[in-house]
């Protein structure tokens, strides 16, 4: 009882509700009861989230005011401010609990001396933009979260599924060693080399431009990274496998423009994000078929794991990426240690080569030392249920 | 049989709630609800605050989806949590003030962890905050020596998470054969 009568009163501010329960237990249980969460009229303490956005407003606007209660701030860096005592997360009971003695000494000390605490000099405590969100956002599950977000979610294709969707190029077997030398195609003799050209040009220059290309209407915004095309997938994906024969000198051209045409205001359906448009595009225009930019006797690097949630998701992209991401491989070992068709590593690389994340490794280390095979993990029968259960193998 | 767990972490708002439940076969356990053996003298203090879900397998395994209480001062469970985890799915908010902070806070804080095992870093709210980029993330996971997976992630929706969640599993181990 007494450990009751002696418990400072706290309120809690930038919280949700979750965290103001979680933080009430925190006190109660490993701070020993020194303190107790009420409303905050009664609070003879604030504390504060010192990181979300929305705290720091709400602290910067109550240090504003010529409060007398002393504020405990809980942040992931010091807090440096008068009359504020930082706690730095994670925060240990003993921390907490010297925070609060330290207050609690001074509430005695103003008490006895009959001093009021100094107003606190305003201070902006964020440096950066505010950019303030209405309240904090509490994840409930409800139905208005089942929403739709503006960029589409990946789709994901398995082996029967790709060459329905990406074809093949007649007369080559793409899978056959022997043949290898014939599976490699430049993007420059196709769209897809011309759309490459386009988004550099138009992202050096940082201008909103339109791709002449005698084909279909099509804006490139290099501020937001997207495209507009005024073509669906399967028009897109005929034209991509086109070989474009310029000998006359009938280039494509870019120019700016300076206002958005209507139809584009009326369509936003038809934008793209670049990466994602150039990725799905050099699939189709591989067909299953590698850049021959790349040796396929050298190795392969990835830069790093591409952001496979915006993108079209390849039969057994995720493990090629998974593998390359550790070490750099030629095309043949990738397709040899994880036991896939040579395809798959091809049309993968085309892509990932369109976007920049991929490329012919010229480190001598990465040539002169053999990459090792991968080790199975114990656990791979467990880990390849989860995969087939969230692919949706079965119910 | 085993228990076989997969930890969601990340600051409080980044999704851990909405990603578990996308991937769960069971409604998410009501926090309220798991308090029943708690102290009872007042109900604020006695809710337990964790994101719990389930994955049902063939063959009656069970994969434990649990997320971290959202605030990051109550890492003193994290160590009980992540035991016998698969691995990490840690779930960035790209509004807060300082994402690469969080991301570091949080990659230090289960460092041993992931070391053991493996991580993959959904980062929500980029249709609301563009900046940090994607890129972004990978050039300073880069200064710190790692490069997991980093996916643009809506954790409303399911087959983001499911994403996130294989590639996770395919770091673990790349030799994993998919389903034809």
């Amino acid at each position: 009882m007494d450990n009751i009568k002696r418990s400072l009163k706290v309120a809690l501010h930038g919280m949700d509700e979750r965290s103001v329960r979680t933080m009430a237990m925190y006190l109660k249980g490993p701070c020993q009861g020194v303190a107790v969460v009420v409303d905050a009229p009664s609070a003879e303490i604030d504390i504060f989230d010192g990181d979300s956005i929305t705290s720091k407003k709400l602290l910067t606007e109550y240090l504003a005011k010529s409060s007398v209660k002393p504020v405990i701030v809980l942040s992931l860096q010091n807090v440096y401010l008068d009359n504020v005592v930082s706690v730095k997360k994670p925060v240990k009971a003993e921390d907490m609990m010297g925070a609060l003695a330290e207050v609690k000494a001074r509430l005695e000390l103003a008490a006895r001396q009959e001093i009021k605490l100094s107003p606190v000099v305003s201070e902006p405590l964020i440096n950066k933009e505010i950019v303030v969100k209405p309240t904090l956002k509490t994840y409930v599950i409800n139905q208005d979260e089942q929403q739709t977000t503006k960029h589409q979610t990946a789709m994901q294709m398995n082996d029967a599924a790709l060459n329905a969707y990406i074809g093949n190029v007649p007369g080559v077997d793409v899978n056959d060693p022997a043949q290898f030398a014939m599976a490699g195609y430049n993007p420059k003799d196709y769209f897809q080399g011309y759309m490459q050209s386009a988004i550099n040009a138009c992202q050096e220059k940082k201008e909103i431009m339109q791709l002449h290309s005698g084909w279909r209407p099509l804006i490139l915004f290099p501020e937001n990274h997207e495209i507009w095309l005024d073509a669906d997938d399967k028009q897109l994906r005929a034209f991509a496998s086109l070989k474009l024969d310029n000998p006359s000198g009938n280039k494509m051209s870019l120019s700016p423009i300076n206002a958005p045409l209507p139809e584009l205001i009326n369509t936003p359906e038809k934008l793209h994000n670049m990466d994602a448009f150039i990725w799905k595009l050099a699939c189709w225009t591989s067909k299953g078929r590698y850049p021959d930019s790349i040796n396929i006797e050298q190795p392969v690097y990835l830069k790093n794991w591409p952001n496979f949630t915006r993108l079209l998701i390849t039969p057994h992209a995720m493990r090629i990426a998974a593998l390359l991401v550790r070490e750099p491989r030629t095309l043949g070992d990738v397709a040899r240690i994880l036991n896939i068709k040579p395809q798959y590593v091809f049309v993968f690389i085309s892509a990932a080569c369109a976007v920049g994340l991929a490329g012919q490794a010229r480190r001598a280390a990465d040539v002169l030392v053999e990459p090792a095979d991968i080790k199975p993990s114990q656990k791979q029968g467990l880990l390849g249920r989860i995969i087939s259960k969230l692919r949706g193998s079965y119910a | 049989m085993s228990q076989y767990k997969i930890i969601f972490t990340g600051p409080v708002g980044a999704g851990k709630t909405t990603a578990i439940n996308s991937i769960s076969d069971v409604p998410p356990i009501k926090t309220d609800a798991a308090a029943s053996d708690m102290t009872k003298s007042r109900k604020a203090a006695t809710t337990v605050a964790m994101d719990y879900g389930i994955m049902n397998l063939v063959g009656g395994e069970k994969i434990h989806l649990y997320g971290t209480p959202g605030q990051e001062r109550f890492d003193f469970m994290w160590d009980i949590l992540v035991n016998g985890g698969i691995g990490l799915i840690l779930l960035l908010d790209n509004t807060r003030a300082d994402p690469f902070q969080d991301m570091k806070f949080f990659l230090e804080a289960f460092d041993k962890f992931i070391t053991q095992t493996s991580v993959a870093i959904g980062v929500t709210q980029m249709d609301v905050s563009t900046t940090p980029t994607i890129d972004d993330y990978h050039l300073q996971l880069k200064e710190l020596g790692i490069t997991p997976p980093v996916f643009a992630v809506d954790a409303r929706v399911k087959n983001d998470v499911s994403v996130l969640v294989q590639s996770l599993l395919f770091s673990l181990d790349p030799g994993l054969e998919e389903e034809a």
